[in-house]
């Protein structure tokens, strides 16, 4: 393995040690997941896919996914700033391997609350997906742009005294069009359409998020 | 007024320190200069203009008192901070001045606000730092060893002292040229400044240099050679 990715695993590698010992952002992710999943089902009923149910199930889908990763991905940085091991990390560490370290495993977060949170909620309001891998492939674009997107402005909010509405004001242009894209893409799969278009435009995202995200970090990360 | 006590079972007390050249065996291994440094935070004016400068071997000692700026300057010497104004010239074995990106990966630094993780066994935090400067496993458990503390104890979980012991640990871990040394000494039992000074002296003797700030005397070795005593006004 080079160095790098050496240092990228090794950044992976003891936030998700720092996590299982925390549980913060599980705990987070989990819980919010969890209640507002509970409160669609039961605000709903089994909707399935005649009816408005096809409209409305995939943005309720993305808004309880979207909410639950952005409550707990930023933890990943404001944690590390108000517990000074930022000092630390800043000095031993080259920021591109903090930077995806840091995605990394906001990334694997991120797919590891989908895994919980969509068969839950397909299962709880009796949804049937007529293209499944379209839908798979749209949480996992969809996730990584949650991801990188959340990791890029949890790294500036954690800069500053007001992190929560910092965090909230950036995050709504920068999240919007994803969560407009993966919605549309999560529509399509449900009706059994793959909309690679719609696919390609998210990927197009994911890959300007992250390429944009890299170059910046360096001047958000250090002075 | 601050001052430097040089041989601490004597009592020799030097208000000032002149200048001392480099010892002819260690070659320019490492130095540090710094002219003109300011640094502002807002309206206010930290650093106006502060100069100084440390070789290989030599100590470079600067006190003032609370709010006198002096971890700002170690701050800025260290890559965390950008001064306003002024040059920072580290050059390690007659390399060009490193920029603050490469010094802030090679300083080795211990200051109040440094903290390590405190889920994290001392062995953990080390461990991981080591892998990040790529050092042997083994160099973090040598130094654990050394200072004298538990391998297995969250570091969440350690007296203050202990703590300070933890930050020298990681400092040192990457045998850094250049130690930038914020009250080092900092909650420290006698044992165990003891053992710090130790280090530091052998760390000089190697040829390495250091950057030291106390805001009250600071008790110097005899066999530490002052560069400089950079004095700053409160």
């Amino acid at each position: 393995m080079s160095n790098w990715l050496a240092e990228v695993a090794a950044v992976f590698a003891k936030d998700w040690k720092s996590e299982a010992r925390t549980r913060y952002a599980l705990n987070t992710l989990g819980l919010f997941a969890l209640s507002t999943l509970v409160l669609v089902s039961v605000g709903l009923g089994p909707m399935g896919v005649d009816a408005a149910g096809a409209e409305v199930l995939p943005f309720l889908l993305w808004i309880v996914l979207l909410f639950a990763a952005t409550a707990g991905l930023p933890r990943a940085f404001v944690h590390e700033e108000e517990t000074h091991t930022a000092i630390a990390l800043r000095l031993a560490a080259r920021p591109s391997t903090v930077f995806w370290g840091k995605l990394s495993f906001a990334l694997s977060l991120t797919w590891a609350l989908e895994a919980l949170v969509a068969p839950l909620f397909l299962a709880l309001v009796q949804l049937e997906v007529a293209a499944p891998w379209a839908f798979v492939a749209g949480l996992a674009a969809g996730g990584f742009g949650l991801a990188a997107a959340s990791t890029v402005i949890a790294a500036i909010a954690a800069q500053a005294r007001g992190r929560s509405t910092l965090f909230a004001v950036l995050s709504f242009p920068i999240l919007i069009p994803l969560l407009l894209l993966v919605v549309e893409l999560t529509r399509a799969a449900l009706a059994g359409d793959a909309a690679p278009m719609v696919l390609r435009q998210l990927l197009l995202y994911d890959g300007a998020v992250a390429v944009a995200g890299a170059m910046l970090f360096p001047a958000i990360w250090n002075p | 007024m601050p001052s430097i006590r040089r041989g601490a079972a004597v009592g020799f007390r030097r208000p000032y320190n002149p200048p001392v050249p480099p010892a002819p065996s260690t070659a320019p291994m490492v130095s540090l200069s710094f002219t003109g440094v300011r640094r502002r935070f807002g309206r206010l004016s930290v650093l106006a203009g502060v100069s100084g400068a440390a070789g290989a071997g030599q100590v470079l000692v600067v006190t003032g008192p609370n709010g006198s700026g002096k971890s700002t300057l170690l701050r800025c010497l260290a890559g965390l901070l950008a001064p306003d104004a002024g040059e920072i010239e580290h050059r390690e074995a007659g390399s060009e001045p490193l920029t603050a990106a490469e010094r802030r990966l090679r300083v080795g630094y211990v200051a109040p606000d440094l903290a390590l993780y405190e889920e994290l066994s001392t062995a953990e935090n080390l461990d991981f730092f080591a892998r990040l400067r790529r050092v042997p496993a083994t160099r973090g458990g040598e130094l654990l060893d050394l200072l004298s503390l538990p391998r297995g104890r969250a570091a969440g979980a350690l007296s203050s002292g202990m703590r300070q012991k933890l930050r020298w640990a990681w400092a040192l871990l990457h045998r850094p040229r250049l130690l930038l040394l914020d009250e080092p000494f900092q909650n420290l039992d006698t044992g165990g400044e003891a053992v710090v000074r130790a280090l530091l002296a052998e760390h000089l003797a190697g040829g390495g240099a250091a950057a030291l700030a106390q805001p009250v005397e600071v008790t110097v070795a005899d066999d530490w050679q002052v560069a400089e005593h950079v004095e700053l006004a409160g």
